[in-house]
């Protein structure tokens, strides 16, 4: 363990000692006249991210392994059910005999930075770089064109990645929190961020991201679960009346 | 609420004291096979691991070579014993720092830098002993209760200090000093029982206190080659995770010599005979370090037991190419016109030999070469602007 990973956790709990709620974030970006209409393309689901655990008293994530299979389980079987609202084919990645596994999980990683790079420079206003300030509804980002000739993602036209995190407050964290709710410091106790983003599998375009950094619903539970997908997949283009939330 | 702060920082502090010195027994102690998680904490520390195997399986730092990953497990289960080594995974990086590490569930990452500079069979197996006796301690589940019992305490030392208006400066320091202390802890136990394995093996166990005596013999040349001046402290600072290299190599050596087991073969040959196939490609690595004085100590350190051979011409003149004074091409133009000499003749180091020799201003030298390398490269990359170079 080096110095780094120290002082990223003190940095951590100082930070929940000040830290101040950011609620002028934006959430949703979509390609500017980017429409998709039912019945028209083929999706293919990404392997989610999904980690769960709780926070300690001074900040630092406990994996937790009963709860990210639980809420794997029950995220995973959401998402299969409400597929049919989404108005167009979903089928789970897979690799078959591509061999291109390796490349696949660099294009999954590209996507993570593309998609936090979207959160921090876009959707956070105070952060927003130059370019994108002109024109407000402008979301114009790539993962560039290489996808376009993978064999594994051959006859798909957009792919969906969705990425949760979950860090529950442990009994010391919301202890802390009490006594700094009586001494007036803010301490945040609990994180649940999660993301989902559709990209173009010829351009490798981003057309639509959806990012939050305070989800509800208990993806340990099947009813948490579905709601924490109904909010990951809130203004997925093209989905179609009848849903259930 | 002072005393009560300084109380539960000192009995953490207390709890992570350095283990004593005095140990003489170096019998192996017994070994469970198929470990499995228990707590709570220990699954979620395994599952963690799990995923980092998972991405480092798709890891382009990957090393493929078959004969190369075969010598490590070798090296592994020559020192522990195949009981214990065969249910870790190893993955070989290809990463050119000195490192090798350890997770939870039993997977074990070695950097191409560890191999290219440990000088046996029996120094790697040191090192590789340590890492798989971090794993028998489980020691990273430790690492982490005690990093998050200390960050808890440093939370709530700052909320009421914070409270009650008291200076806690010294408290958090001691915290955040266990965290350290108790990781050098753990390396040391991590040595002492890598020590035993390698005195339970075929091997010397005075291999491991050379890694160390290695590894700072570089840092002094990688000093001198940067005109700075070595140092090595007997005493770990507040925050190195490690002991020093120097009491590592000294208590280690001290070990050796209780043991005794001098007599063992270290083999040496069989550890560059394995590396051999990727050298080139490591050696590469290593000399964009731009660290003239390290990457000089290694290649003398590997051409004493080898010879210098044509790969570590090549090298060397790589070495001096990239450091670029004008009087450097005319020794890089020696080593290519060595290496060349020698056997080890990819177009590269045509091309190399040639630019070089441009360099250092004998152009009719370097026309023949660069033209050989076009002839041996028609489709390289840069083939136009080497054509250009011809033509002038």
């Amino acid at each position: 363990m080096g110095i780094w990973s120290v002082l990223r956790s003190l940095a951590l709990c100082v930070c929940a000692l000040t830290a101040v709620s950011v609620s002028a974030q934006e959430k949703t970006g979509i390609k500017e006249g980017f429409s998709l209409k039912p019945g028209t393309a083929r999706i293919v689901l990404m392997r989610p991210t999904v980690r769960v655990g709780e926070q300690s008293t001074g900040g630092l994530f406990e994996p937790n392994a009963d709860w990210t299979t639980q809420a794997r389980e029950h995220i995973v079987a959401e998402l299969a059910k409400v597929q049919r609202v989404l108005g167009n084919v979903v089928i789970d990645y897979d690799e078959g005999m591509a061999g291109e596994a390796a490349l696949v999980s660099q294009y999954r990683n590209l996507f993570g930075s593309v998609a936090d790079s979207v959160i921090e420079y876009q959707f956070f206003p105070g952060n927003r770089l130059p370019t994108k300030k002109q024109d407000k509804k402008r979301f114009e980002w790539s993962m560039g064109p290489g996808m376009a000739s993978l064999e594994s993602l051959d006859g798909a036209d957009y792919l969906l990645f969705i990425n949760t995190h979950d860090a529950y407050g442990s009994t010391g964290r919301k202890a802390l929190q009490i006594v700094g709710l009586l001494a007036g410091v803010s301490v945040v106790s609990g994180e649940h961020t999660g993301h989902a983003g559709l990209v173009d599998a010829r351009t490798g375009e981003l057309v639509w991201l959806n990012a939050d950094k305070q989800m509800g619903g208990d993806v340990r539970t099947p009813e948490g679960a579905a709601k924490r997908v109904a909010q990951l997949l809130e203004g997925f283009p093209g989905r179609t009346e009848g849903e259930s939330q | 609420v002072r005393s009560l702060l300084k109380s539960a920082a000192m009995a953490l502090a207390a709890a992570a004291a350095p283990l004593s010195a005095a140990q003489t027994d170096y019998t192996l102690p017994p070994y469970t096979p198929a470990y499995e998680p228990r707590t709570v904490d220990e699954r979620g520390a395994w599952m963690q691991a799990d995923e980092y195997e998972r991405a480092m399986q798709q890891s382009p730092l990957l090393v493929t070579d078959e004969g190369l990953k075969a010598y490590v497990r070798r090296v592994l289960c020559e020192t522990v014993g195949h009981d214990r080594c065969d249910s870790v995974r190893i993955y070989v990086l290809e990463s050119p720092h000195f490192n090798a590490s350890m997770m939870a569930n039993g997977v074990m990452a070695v950097n191409t830098g560890l191999l290219l500079r440990v000088r046996s069979e029996a120094e790697l197996g040191s090192v590789l002993g340590h890492e798989f006796a971090h794993f028998e301690m489980r020691h990273i589940l430790e690492d982490f209760k005690n990093r998050r019992g200390a960050s808890d305490a440093l939370a709530w030392v700052a909320m009421l200090g914070g409270i009650s208006g008291t200076d806690t400066s010294s408290s958090q320091m001691l915290l955040l000093g266990s965290i350290y202390s108790f990781s050098r802890t753990q390396e040391t136990q991590a040595d002492l029982l890598g020590f035993k394995y390698l005195a339970a093996s075929s091997y010397p166990s005075t291999a491991s206190a050379e890694v160390w005596a290695n590894l700072m013999a570089e840092q002094d040349a990688t000093a001198t080659g940067r005109k700075r001046k070595a140092r090595h402290s007997y005493n770990a600072g507040f925050s190195d995770s490690h002991p020093t290299d120097l009491k590592r190599a000294a208590y280690l050596a001290k070990a050796a010599r209780e043991v005794g087991d001098t007599g063992d073969d270290p083999r040496v040959t069989g550890h560059y005979e394995a590396m051999r196939p990727m050298l080139p490609r490591l050696l590469h690595s290593q000399v964009r370090m731009h660290d003239f004085g390290g990457t000089e100590y290694i290649l003398g350190s590997i051409a004493r037991m080898t010879g210098w051979t044509g790969e570590l011409l090549f090298a060397r003149g790589e070495m001096y190419q990239l450091r670029g004074n004008p009087r450097d091409f005319v020794t890089a133009s020696q080593f290519y016109r060595q290496a060349i000499a020698q056997g080890f003749a990819p177009p590269v180091a045509h091309r190399n030999l040639g630019i070089s020799l441009l360099k250092a201003g004998a152009a009719s030298e370097a026309q023949p070469e660069l033209a050989t390398y076009l002839q041996l490269a028609p489709d390289a990359t840069d083939a136009s602007v080497i054509k250009a170079l011809i033509a002038k």
